[in-house]
Formats: structure tokens, C-alpha cells, sequence
């Protein structure tokens, strides 16, 4: 009889090394964000410091860093909600009617997500500057949703193609408009796939880095350029206030992921990977 | 008029009917050409003259200049060869590591575990990431440490000095965060394979190892090939991790041409010249996407 094995025997070793290899870094980042700084730089590497919460509070005195995260929340979440709001009709469109242009249009969408940031930056800094919201959040949000409304888009509309038609003829013999099947019988039943598409729409928006640097320059910094402001000075560049905002920001993003991770190699591919 | 015996279909007029659709997508499509068509127009209108952020007062036409200098400035070149060199190494170890990952666990029963654990280090911002390998590499000394235990190197390491070192942080560092992107994908698409096929195989004798070269391979090439085109793109569009470590030092050695476009724009703020960089990388963009989009992403649009 053949053995029943499900991979080489080593296997576990491999998988153990990258185990390792990806968490060691965390924890040592861990590590600088609990340390005091004089332990930070050292002639040498310090791998077991003293921990203490003390620099939080300098850290939290010295920078707003509830305003950083304020900033980032509201821009994350209006972005989503734009992404939605515009997103989630217009999946349906192309999901479910057929019209002259419907491949085009699916298409043109999805080509927006492959275009290079750097090629737009420069324009974008003269829209925002000539609408007066060069270092605001509304600017943030305004970009985050528009680099994520393709991906939300493709994401829904792979999720409402699952969903049998019979069930909206069924609907629609029974006398219910268009807009009210999409709320009250599609919304509903593509719900995971629309948390998906706001999860991942979310993620990126926090990981954003170019639009941002130019955009936010001091009250509309967000946590991902506002890492960059703890550093000048004598203390040069302050990397236990730079851990805790990044890990201020990993966890949110942990738990979201964590929520939707049967979906998420469907909502990184813009639904073209089931699974 | 007769009555009915059913209730009347709510049906709006043939214009309407037609025009719902289209009514649907529009928002989405005027909001993406905001950010699509009009910066394209407005960069290559923008790269016909020289000047800074008060060029609409000093207004200096100097017509396709900026192009010219461009094609002769080396630093554009070098740029454009960094991107495409560090891009394609980066990708090939990131897709070999994760492949490798991928077939050893996606029969695993732990598989979900493994894939938190590896999908840690994309979690975090990858600002964040950039700070965490300069302090592992260049400010904090961990890497050169480590080594010296180990017995690999004698004394201190500049990682910025020389190219290859300077290089092989960014490719490490976006190695480190992004692996498990492509992990993620490939898990996934090996997961919707057919159990059975594996198991014939496997009554017929073939190893692990043979088993998921000549069968499990080839079945999951669409799974790689989306996977491979949307880590590329990103690829090509790093600058973070650039701006952060190594600010493109060696002379320009690291520099990507996102990093090269942002720094002429707001560090030397020569925005003519920038743009005329953006007008080129959006043609090139909108020819690749319109490619890649049509080749790999079909699935499902003949609904």
C-alpha cells in the first residue's frame, strides 16, 4: 500500500526555517519598540535589553500620535466607503448586464491597477494643490480610494458572478426593480465577498507610501509617512517610536486579515484565484 | 386597459433600460479617469516646460527639451535598468521560495497556521519593514553581528558602499515581506486542485516530488502567471523601501524610476522634467496593462 505522506519528510524543517526567518525580525522589532533608546544603537547589538513601557509615554508626549492614527482611520475608512458606495453598482453592471462595452469597461477598470503611482504623482500634487488640499486628510482619502476602486470593483463583481441568475429572475418575476434585487437579494449574498474587498481596499490604503509622502506634510500624516518624522535631531532616527507606530498599525491589520482569511487569495488576485 | 391578473413588471421605458447599466458603472469610470486620463494630459502638457511650482507664472515653453535631455541622461537610464534588474531577481526569489513553501504545505492539515505565520511580515506597513532592515543592516548592526559570529566576515560591513550589498538589502527586505504574498496565491490554487489526480498518482508510485512537478505544476501556470503579473507590477513600482534604506546610494546604483521621478520632482523639484519621465513610464504602463490584463484576467468576463 502506498504511504499515506503529504509531502517529504523534511518538509517541517523548511517550512520551520522561513517560520523563523520571517518572525525573529518581528520580534526583534518588538524588541525596539519596548527598549529604551540608548539601547537601540549600540558598538554592539544589544539582543536582550531591558524591556520597559517608559518611552511610550515620552514618545506619546513628544508626538501626536493619536492624531497620526486619527488621520489614518479616517482616511482608511472614507476611502472604503467611496470604494463601496462608487464600487459596488458598478460591479454589479458588469456582472450581471450584458451591454455594448461591458468587457471593455471591466477591463479599462482593471488596467488602472497596473499603472505606475510614480507616473501620476506629479500631476496629482498639482490637482491637490490647486484644490487647496495639499496636507489634508480629504486629499488622502480622495487618492486611497481611487487606487483601490479597481480592486474593489473586480473583487465584487468575481463574487457576484458566483450567484446563480435564477434567483434575481425569480425576484424579478415577482416585481422587484433592479436597484432593489441589488440591495435586498445580491448585496446580501455577496457580503463576504464585499468585507473582502473592503479588507484588502483598507490594507493597501495603510500601506500606501507615495502619494502620501507628498501629500501629507505635517497635520494630515498618516501612521505610514508619519514613521519618517522620527528622525533629525541629536537622537538621529528614533526607530523605537517608528516600531511602535508600525505595530500600532500591524494588529488592526492582523485582525482584518485574520477575518477574512479564507478569502484572501481570492481578494489579492482581484478575484481571479478562488480559494 | 384590462386588468391583470399578475402584478405589471416594473419596467422602465428602452432608454432607460439601456442607459441603466451604463448609469451603474459611470461614477466608477469618471472618478478612475480622474486620476488616468487627466494626469496623463496634464503631464505631457506640463513636460513641455522647464520651471518649478510657479511655472504658471514664468511660463517656459521649451517644447519636447525636456524629452531629449531625458533620452541622454544617464541616470534615467541606470534607473530604468535597476528597476527591471532588481525587479526580475527579487521576483524569481520570491516566486522559487514560495512555490517551494507552498507545495510543501498545501496538504498540510496546519496549512492555516503556517500561512499566518508567514503572512506576518505583509501585515506590517512596508515603511515600517523599510525602517526595521535599516536598522538590521546599516544602523543597528544586527546583520554584520550575526555574521561575525558565524565566522562569515571579519569586522564591520557597508551595506551602502558598494552596490551588490546595497542591492541585496532591498532585494532582501522585499523578499522578507513579500514572499508570502505569492505563498498566499499559489496555496490557494494548488488547494482547488483535484485530490483524486494526486492520489492516482500516488497509487501509481510517483514520489512527492515527481507528483507535483509533472502534474501539480503545470495544472496551477494560470494561478502563477496572475500571481507572478501582480507582484511584478509592484515590483515595479518600488520606492519605499528605496527612499527609506538606501536613498538610492550608491551613486544611483538602487535609485528604481519611481524613486528617480519623485526625487526629480520634490527633491530637485525640476517637475517639467519629472513629468516628461511620467508621460514615457504611462505609456509604457498603458501598453503592458492593456496585455497583461487581456491575457491573464479573461476568467469569468463572458459571464
Amino acid at each position: 500500500m502506498s504511504k499515506r505522506r503529504e509531502g517529504p519528510r523534511w518538509g517541517w524543517m523548511v517550512l520551520t526555517i522561513w517560520g523563523a526567518f520571517a518572525f525573529l525580525p518581528i520580534l526583534y522589532f518588538a524588541s525596539i519598540a519596548l527598549r529604551p533608546r540608548n539601547e537601540i544603537i549600540a558598538p554592539q547589538p544589544i539582543y536582550f535589553p531591558t524591556l520597559t513601557i517608559e518611552t511610550w509615554a515620552k514618545i506619546w508626549n513628544e508626538w501626536p500620535i493619536g492624531l497620526y492614527f486619527y488621520n489614518s482611520i479616517v482616511a482608511i475608512t472614507g476611502s472604503v466607503f467611496i470604494c463601496l458606495i462608487l464600487g459596488v453598482p458598478c460591479a454589479y453592471a458588469l456582472a450581471r448586464y450584458k451591454f455594448k462595452g461591458n468587457a471593455d469597461i471591466g477591463n479599462y477598470i482593471l488596467s488602472t491597477k497596473m499603472m505606475a503611482p510614480a507616473a501620476v504623482v506629479v500631476p496629482m500634487f498639482f490637482l491637490f494643490g490647486k484644490l487647496g488640499l495639499i496636507d489634508s486628510v480629504w486629499a488622502l482619502m480622495l487618492v486611497y480610494a481611487a487606487m483601490n476602486l479597481s480592486i474593489v470593483v473586480w473583487i465584487v463583481r468575481s463574487y457576484m458572478i458566483d450567484i446563480h441568475p435564477e434567483i434575481e429572475d425569480a425576484a424579478r418575476t415577482d416585481g422587484a426593480g433592479d436597484l432593489r434585487i441589488l440591495w435586498e437579494i445580491i448585496i446580501p449574498m455577496c457580503l463576504p465577498g464585499i468585507i473582502t474587498a473592503g479588507v484588502i481596499a483598507a490594507i493597501f490604503a495603510m500601506n500606501e507610501y507615495l502619494f502620501t509622502l507628498i501629500i501629507a506634510s505635517k497635520n494630515a500624516y498618516p501612521l505610514s509617512v508619519a514613521l519618517a518624522n522620527f528622525s533629525g535631531g541629536s537622537d538621529g532616527i528614533i526607530y523605537n517610536a517608528i516600531a511602535l507606530v508600525g505595530f500600532l498599525a500591524f494588529f488592526p491589520a492582523l485582525l482584518l486579515v485574520i477575518s477574512i482569511q479564507n478569502h484572501l487569495s481570492r481578494g489579492l488576485t482581484m478575484g481571479a484565484v478562488k480559494g | 386597459m384590462t386588468a391583470t391578473t399578475r402584478p405589471p413588471l416594473r419596467r422602465r421605458s428602452p432608454f432607460m433600460r439601456k442607459a441603466f447599466p451604463y448609469l451603474m458603472v459611470a461614477p466608477t469610470c469618471i472618478y478612475l479617469l480622474g486620476i488616468t486620463l487627466w494626469p496623463g494630459i496634464f503631464a505631457l502638457y506640463r513636460s513641455l516646460y522647464t520651471g518649478k511650482f510657479d511655472w504658471h507664472q514664468s511660463k517656459n515653453f521649451v517644447g519636447f527639451e525636456n524629452y531629449s535631455i531625458l533620452f541622454g541622461d544617464q541616470h534615467f537610464w541606470i534607473a530604468i535598468w535597476n528597476t527591471l534588474l532588481l525587479g526580475s531577481i527579487t521576483l524569481a526569489i520570491e516566486f522559487a521560495i514560495a512555490l517551494f513553501l507552498a507545495a510543501l504545505v498545501y496538504r498540510s492539515p496546519w496549512v492555516k497556521g503556517w500561512r499566518i505565520l508567514f503572512m506576518l511580515p505583509m501585515l506590517f506597513m512596508p515603511s515600517a519593514v523599510g525602517y526595521l532592515w535599516k536598522l538590521i543592516f546599516n544602523d543597528g548592526r544586527v546583520m554584520a553581528d550575526l555574521m561575525n559570529r558565524v565566522g562569515l566576515v571579519d569586522g564591520g560591513v557597508d551595506w551602502m558602499a558598494h552596490t551588490f550589498n546595497a542591492r541585496f538589502v532591498l532585494v532582501l527586505t522585499d523578499v522578507w515581506q513579500w514572499t508570502p504574498f505569492l505563498f498566499i496565491i499559489l496555496v490557494a490554487g494548488l488547494q482547488g486542485q483535484d485530490k483524486e489526480i494526486e492520489e492516482a498518482a500516488r497509487l501509481d508510485g510517483a514520489s512527492f516530488g515527481k507528483m507535483f512537478w509533472n502534474i501539480s505544476f503545470p495544472l496551477l501556470r494560470p494561478v502563477i502567471a496572475i500571481a507572478l503579473v501582480l507582484r511584478g507590477i509592484d515590483l515595479l513600482n518600488n520606492m519605499s523601501a528605496v527612499n527609506i534604506i538606501t536613498q538610492g546610494s550608491p551613486a544611483g546604483r538602487t535609485e528604481t524610476l519611481s524613486f528617480f521621478i519623485y526625487r526629480t520632482a520634490f527633491r530637485s523639484f525640476d517637475q517639467g522634467y519629472a513629468s516628461a519621465a511620467s508621460v514615457l513610464l504611462l505609456v509604457v504602463t498603458i501598453i503592458l496593462a492593456q496585455v497583461l490584463v487581456r491575457k491573464f484576467f479573461r476568467s469569468g468576463t463572458e459571464t
